[in-house]
């Protein structure tokens, strides 16, 4: 409940960072962009670890990711076999899913039921890919909570006119699937695009880096299903009043701005690793599928820290655990520590 | 304007500093590709003739300018597509879009025309505006690896973007492929953009483990998102237009097809790299997958079908997907590599391009 009090709070300041977008990234040198907010992490992140702390890291999102897709495509969640512990794993415990409303989606066409298959099939082959490459050093599946999703929406102030607030259910139904997805989805590409910089030169010549950069385009094609569809779903529906999931989306992202400013590093400040989705009304103006800085259109990044205080739902600094993962990540990275 | 990193010690100490002109990045991060062991040109690497080992060692900059002329390649389309325009022309159209106007400033090479191309009478919103965005952010990558490459850059190249579509429809199979042109309508318009948007995905994912300054690495990372972006939207579009894939889905399939032919020309007979397979290239062709139970999925993603890694190509299989087998003749790399897209070959700096 302290989470929930503290994510009100921080919800109703949120414009406020928001407003700021792009003005950060204006100021940026060019190439330097995307250097600037990788590197800060590694400086302001006090631990040590290696290659395969940085692919755990990732594993952790993964988890989470394949947890959330294979329940909404399927109704059931990663079998035991794809969360057990590597025996070099100094996490042993495999944690347990907290389940709340999910549950296979209901109402979806055969395209969209296709579409959620291959998402949800696509995320485990990550966890799959990553937890071979890992070998005995693979961590376990951390506690995971999907009923997380109606406290961060209240958070956000996502409201259903329908059933009122703290009542979103991105299990209820494609369109609130879409929100759902969209929670996750830019996240997951800036956590790789940041973590890219972390790899040692000696897991670039492993091939690490070609990996995670190939998985880093996997997500960015998922962000751009859930924002394209969003987006053609909204100018389908002609407003955003007709389409509220619209709105929700954009909520998610200034909420998503609001808890990263507990990392102090540049961009994240003024929450300009956010673009927010537009709908446009006429033939002559651009839409917003693509998240990236508005003066060069290259992809944002996420620092470790950027990444936790979303999942965690936390702004807090020395935060170790919450929102998602409510026993924390099986991760060095585990503790916020800016 | 390019921040070097030192990663060595661990601190990555971040300088965006205007003293660290692009030329230290030339002479300093020449990396001996083949040394990776990772499937870099590994085509190449095979040995085909005796020189090509030697020339497969790009620097930075190389890497950065082969990135310059898909860029040039995939703004015009867009520009063209959305404005009516090529990116040097400014309209009311791209003004109100906020595309930027290019100033062409690279002069390594030779400066070519563009031919083709025509404002598309859009009916769709969506369509019109993922055009619109895609047109802007391309002309913004441009503008970015032009200021980055400085003198280095190299100059836009010749670039056919009328009569190189039919050709390569026909070459695909698209039904009255001869005719076809990406300008006609919406449909046609991203059956043209499906032609673009993997590639380049494939080569910035080729081309990441190549660069040695952390902060180009870092930029290039960001820069094939967007490119992933764009694949998805343009793939999920389609996949909404034609759920059931009996038109422009189906085309995907053709248009994939021939890419990975080409591409695996590209390698000139080894095996793939690591994140490469034969074949690389996937439609939105629907197949089954066990989850629960065995299901149906729409391949979203142009990715491997076990590990769902997007596509890695060499600069080999990306030129000759972009120059219809231009790069690859009788099993050999030759250069320049001529045709389709390019037909006079991409402008490269002095290891050119194979």
């Amino acid at each position: 409940m302290d989470k929930l009090t503290e994510l009100l709070n921080r919800a109703i300041s949120r414009r406020k960072f928001v407003a700021g977008v792009g003005v950060t990234a204006g100021a940026t040198a060019v190439l330097g962009l995307t250097g600037c907010s990788s590197s800060s992490k590694s400086s302001v992140t006090p631990v040590a670890y290696t290659d395969a702390d940085v692919l755990n890291f990732a594993l952790n999102l993964e988890y989470l990711e394949a947890q959330f897709y294979l329940y909404a495509a399927t109704g059931t969640g990663l079998q035991a076999a794809d969360t057990t512990a590597g025996s070099a794993s100094p996490f042993k415990t495999v944690g347990t899913v907290t389940l709340g409303s999910a549950a296979a989606v209901p109402g979806l066409t055969a395209a969209q039921q296709d579409i959620l298959n291959e998402i949800a099939y696509e995320e485990r082959a990550h966890v799959r890919f990553l937890r071979s490459a890992l070998g005995t050093a693979a961590v376990p599946m951390p506690s995971i909570d999907l009923s997380f999703f109606g406290p961060l929406a209240l958070a956000a102030g996502i409201t259903k006119v329908a059933t009122g607030a703290g009542s979103f259910n991105p299990f209820d139904s494609f369109d609130d699937f879409l929100v759902g997805g969209f929670i996750f989805e830019d996240v997951g590409v800036t956590a790789y695009s940041g973590a890219a910089g972390l790899i040692s030169a000696a897991g670039v010549a492993a091939g690490y880096l070609t990996a995670a950069s190939g998985i880093l385009a996997v997500e960015a094609y998922h962000a751009g299903y859930i924002r394209t569809s969003i987006t053609g779903r909204a100018i389908a529906a002609g407003s955003a009043i007709a389409y509220p999931q619209i709105t929700a989306a954009n909520l998610v992202e200034d909420l998503r701005a609001t808890l990263t400013v507990g990392d102090s590093a540049a961009p994240s400040t003024s929450g300009s690793v956010e673009t927010l989705l537009t709908l446009p009304t006429n033939l002559n103006t651009p839409s917003a599928i693509v998240a990236a800085s508005p003066t060069n259109a290259v992809g944002f990044a996420r620092t470790v820290n950027q990444v936790l205080h979303i999942v965690y739902g936390s702004a807090t600094v020395g935060v170790s655990s919450g929102g998602f993962f409510p026993n924390g990540t099986n991760s060095v990275f585990a503790k916020t520590t800016a | 304007m390019i921040g070097i990193q030192n990663r060595k010690d661990g601190t990555n100490e971040m300088a965006n500093q205007e003293t660290e002109i692009l030329d230290d990045v030339i002479t300093s991060s020449r990396r001996k590709m083949l040394a990776l062991g990772i499937g870099s040109l590994a085509g190449l690497a095979a040995g085909v003739f005796a020189s090509t080992a030697e020339a497969a060692s790009y620097t930075d900059a190389d890497i950065l300018n082969f990135a310059l002329n898909l860029e040039y390649l995939e703004a015009n389309f867009y520009y063209l597509a959305a404005f009516g325009t090529t990116i040097d022309v400014s309209n009311p159209a791209s003004t109100l879009a906020g595309a930027p106007k290019i100033t062409l400033s690279g002069t390594v090479g030779t400066a070519g025309t563009v031919s083709g191309g025509s404002k598309v009478p859009f009916t769709t919103i969506p369509v019109a505006s993922y055009a619109i965005e895609t047109a802007v952010e391309e002309g913004k990558h441009v503008q970015l690896l032009l200021s980055a490459l400085g003198s280095a850059a190299v100059a836009q190249p010749m670039i056919n973007l009328g009569t190189s579509f039919p050709a390569l429809a026909t070459a695909a199979g698209i039904p009255n492929g001869s005719s076809f042109s990406p300008y006609a309508n919406d449909d046609d318009f991203l059956v043209g953009a499906y032609v673009f948007e993997d590639v380049g995905v494939t080569a910035y994912h080729g081309a990441a483990s190549l660069l040695t300054v952390p902060a180009n690495l870092a930029t290039a990372a960001g820069i094939l998102a967007v490119e992933a972006y764009h694949a998805g939207l343009i793939r999920t579009t389609i996949n909404y237009l034609d759920p059931t894939g009996t038109s422009i889905a189906s085309y995907t399939n053709l248009i994939s097809t021939l890419r990975a032919s080409l591409s695996q020309a590209g390698l000139l007979g080894v095996a793939p790299g690591p994140y490469d397979t034969n074949p690389d290239d996937f439609g939105l062709a629907t197949f089954s997958v066990s989850l629960s139970s065995n299901v149906t999925a729409t391949r979203l993603t142009d990715a491997d079908q076990t590990n769902e890694i997007a596509f890695a190509r060499n600069t080999t299989q990306v030129l000759n997907i972009v120059t219809g087998g231009g790069a690859v003749n009788n099993g050999r790399a030759v250069s320049p590599a001529v045709g389709v897209f390019f037909p006079a070959g991409m402008n490269a700096g002095p290891n050119g391009f194979k």
